[in-house]
């Protein structure tokens, strides 16, 4: 189920007056058949594997809550992480090691094949798989006790808002909402219904015109060159980002009416002023997972002189796995490495840097270096972005050099000169960049609020039409949802 | 929650509610495409005489009506088969009108998924089409997105037609149309387009899909028309409009068009009424003068291709007779 459909424009009313009108201690049941309900209208064997992981993570919890040896609890964690990652290779990785490795042998000249499958990928396998994961390792690291009560961890693994593409809400955050549930409050629906709205926004009014140019290109790059290219892979960035965002926004939205708050995902990344600054920023809850589950995890060595040496390995490792997450190709691969590598090139060289800035006398908060700061990672992201974008390398390739061929820039901008929908959409970019930078700074629905009821109510009906006039009519998923 | 802030949500629903049935009564009785359907209605219904005739397609079908006796040509832009489908079921069951022909245009795009799927103007749509049973043959629940916009919210998503409404809506009032036919008012010379080749590629990447040539949906549909057409004993001929050469060299390289047009022979010739296929995709390779596009004939060009079909109509009503 989408969250721009139909289907959604009913489900969540009807979820929410019923919630609410139902006895306290029968809401998480209804809640959690709802979940389920959300997810197998995709598909309904998919309910299956939801139902997989939470079974086998919280008999797991428990018995590593309970193994009175450590290697016992070892063993306990090793099934979970098997079964969850088993599940999410099978699944996601299969048909690629196979392929990777058909390709190796091939090049080699060497006889045999491994089979490839044709699996359907279920939806937000990813999304449920590691928030189940996260439970478990918590558990292991005794940060907390393990849930007693199956329907609550369950509702905690497939909680609808959430299921499909984050956030990665951890279970210390979550779990504590479901036991005390939320009174109706009409300031939360009215400030869910506002998310929901601006997301709703960002998706349909921006994302979905800007990705009807950035697909054209994308979809031909031998036919595209200099600053169609160069415009294509600057809007799929931002296309990326208010589709993403604008999927949070609805999610946590839509979770907000029902009294629970998820946590932020998306803090105005496309300001940030170094790399390290925009991974803080985007798709906060997966980059606070690789953080504290794969990157302190892995091992470093305590010697002085190596310690950088390894920790910037286990960065480019980490970085290397987060862009594995999101899909199972080679150009996911080399979108995490480049943006491992870039951060580690960004630390090393961040003393020298600042060693500059002393020298000729430029504050390090002057509006100059933030300015350069930000315009030098938007470049960097948005180089490693044509490789989360492209279907495979040799269009990566193709676009880098073709961005480099001006011959036709005339024609280029003729094309983009005269195409009224990607100008309207850069044009609506602009203003949601400019309202997010006044919202920063004066809280822009406070401000809202704040007037008289008459201009607060045609403000808020005049959006709302807006957005039903304008929405673009070529209903594009979610791209998250692909992985 | 106080009775004050329950009366203030109800009011502000009901402001809403108020606010979409304005605009979903204005952009009916305004929009552009609207006046220009009902009126081909209006004129099917007032249709005197025997209707030899009865051309369904898209906007590439612009068989004239002066030049083509006894037809009336109700082809619409941006029209599939499942559209046209539909709109023929209404005719013959709700009208007293019974065609002897039907030429329905058959070009590449007419079978893809893009047109396919491509569901406009639903606020006219929506008194031919059941979106329920078309939401079930498509497996597709999206489609009921299409019935809910053309019901109550036809405005939604339509801004491109709202801006033409307002611009166009006193050129429209002086529009010629007679029996459907409403001559392209594009002035545009396709000869004169120095980059032919790239806006064809461009128009055919558009429209046409290297993944599927023709879509599930469409053959079910373009079956329902043979169906309906062989439960009614109406003759089908199937027509391929010109194209430009430049369109159609573009169309060969994402389509497989030989293979697709056996397909469609394969499935009409199952149909007694199934006549035969008019073939003239290639009737002005050399003439782009005669298109404004790369895959729409200009007014010139309309009107030579209509009066070719004429000629071959004649030949063939002749050979009949004579056998």
């Amino acid at each position: 189920m989408l969250f721009n459909s139909l289907e959604y424009v009913i489900f969540l009313p009807v979820v929410v007056v019923t919630y609410f009108i139902i006895p306290v201690k029968w809401r998480w049941t209804f809640l959690l058949v709802a979940s389920y309900f959300f997810y197998m209208c995709n598909k309904v064997e998919y309910g299956i594997l939801l139902l997989f992981t939470t079974l086998v993570d919280w008999f797991v919890a428990f018995q590593i809550a309970q193994a009175s040896t450590l290697k016992r609890k070892k063993a306990f964690l090793a099934i979970s992480l098997i079964a969850n990652l088993g599940m999410l290779a099978g699944f996601k990785y299969l048909n690629f090691f196979s392929e990777s490795i058909n390709f190796l042998l091939d090049s080699f000249q060497m006889q045999g094949s491994l089979p490839v499958f044709r699996i359907l990928l279920p939806v937000g396998i990813s999304f449920f798989v590691f928030k189940s994961l996260s439970y478990t390792i918590d558990v292991y690291r005794g940060i907390r006790a393990p849930e007693k009560h199956l329907g609550y961890y369950a509702l905690y693994v497939s909680f609808f808002p959430q299921l499909i593409a984050g956030p990665i809400d951890r279970s210390s955050s979550i779990l504590p909402q479901l036991h005390h549930p939320r009174d109706f409050s009409t300031a939360r629906l009215i400030s869910g219904l506002k998310l929901i709205v601006w997301g709703i926004f960002k998706k349909v009014i921006i994302a979905d015109r800007l990705g009807l140019y950035v697909d054209e290109i994308f979809a031909h790059p031998e036919a595209y060159t200099g600053l169609s290219v160069i415009l294509a892979t600057v809007l799929f960035a931002f296309q990326l980002y208010c589709d993403f965002a604008g999927y949070t926004d609805i999610a946590r939205g839509s979770a907000r009416i029902l009294g629970y708050d998820l946590m932020i995902n998306f803090n105005r990344p496309m300001v940030a002023k170094s790399l390290r600054d925009f991974w803080n920023r985007w798709h906060i809850s997966l980059t606070t997972w690789f953080r504290d589950y794969v990157l302190y995890a892995l091992p470093y060595v305590r010697n002085k002189k190596v310690i950088f040496s390894r920790l910037y390995f286990n960065l480019i490792i980490t970085y290397l796995l987060m862009g594995l997450w999101h899909g199972a190709d080679w150009n996911f691969v080399i979108f995490g490495f480049l943006n491992g590598v870039f951060l580690v090139i960004e630390t090393i060289t961040e003393k020298k840097r600042n060693w500059f800035l002393d020298r000729t006398g430029i504050s390090r908060h002057s509006i100059l270096n933030n300015l350069l700061g930000n315009v030098v990672t938007l470049i960097l992201i948005i180089f490693t972005l044509i490789f989360f974008k492209a279907d495979n390398l040799e269009e990566s390739l193709l676009i880098i050099s073709n961005s480099f061929d001006f011959s036709n820039l005339y024609a280029s901008l003729w094309k983009i000169l005269h195409d009224n929908e990607l100008l309207f959409g850069i044009v609506m970019l602009a203003t949601m960049l400019v309202a997010e930078h006044i919202h920063e700074k004066h809280d822009l629905v406070r401000l809202i609020a704040s007037r008289h009821i008459i201009i607060r109510w045609l403000v808020y009906i005049g959006f709302i039409f807006f957005v039903i006039i304008f929405w673009v009519q070529q209903k594009q998923e979610f791209i998250y949802f692909q992985f | 929650m106080t009775q004050k802030t329950i009366i203030r949500f109800l009011l502000f629903l009901t402001v809403m509610v108020a606010v979409n049935f304005i605009l979903d009564r204005a952009f009916k009785a305004f929009s552009v495409h609207n006046a220009i359907n009902k009126t081909m209605d209006r004129q099917f219904e007032e249709y005197q005489g025997t209707m030899k005739y009865l051309t369904l397609g898209n906007s590439h079908n612009c068989i004239n009506t002066y030049i083509l006796d006894s037809s009336f040509n109700y082809g619409s832009p941006s029209e599939n088969f499942i559209q046209s489908y539909y709109k023929l079921k209404h005719v013959l069951e709700e009208t007293g009108q019974r065609p002897r022909n039907l030429i329905l245009q058959a070009d590449v795009s007419s079978f893809g998924p893009m047109i396919a799927n491509r569901f406009e103007y639903n606020s006219y749509w929506i008194h031919y089409i059941d979106y329920f049973e078309l939401a079930r043959i498509k497996g597709n629940r999206d489609v009921l997105d299409k019935w809910l916009e053309g019901k109550f919210m036809s405005y939604a998503g339509n801004y491109k037609d709202i801006q033409l409404s307002i611009f166009y809506r006193i050129k429209v009032k002086t529009l010629e149309i007679y029996n459907g036919y409403r001559p392209h008012r594009d002035y545009r010379n396709f000869a004169n387009n120095p980059n032919r080749q790239r806006t064809a590629w461009n128009k055919a990447n558009l429209i046409l899909s290297p993944d599927i040539y023709m879509d599930p949906s469409i053959a079910v549909y373009f079956e329902k028309i043979l169906q309906l057409c062989q439960k009614y004993r109406i003759n089908v001929m199937l027509i391929r409009i010109p194209m430009s050469k430049e369109f159609y060299e573009e169309e060969c390289k994402i389509v497989p068009v030989d293979k697709l047009y056996a397909e469609v022979e394969e499935i009409a010739c199952r149909y007694p009424v199934y006549d035969r296929i008019l073939d003239y995709h290639d009737l002005f390779s050399d003439h782009p003068e005669y298109f404004f596009d790369p895959d729409h004939l200009n007014i010139k060009g309309a009107d030579l291709f209509t009066e070719h079909l004429v000629k071959d109509l004649e030949q063939m009503d002749s050979a009949s007779r004579a056998e």
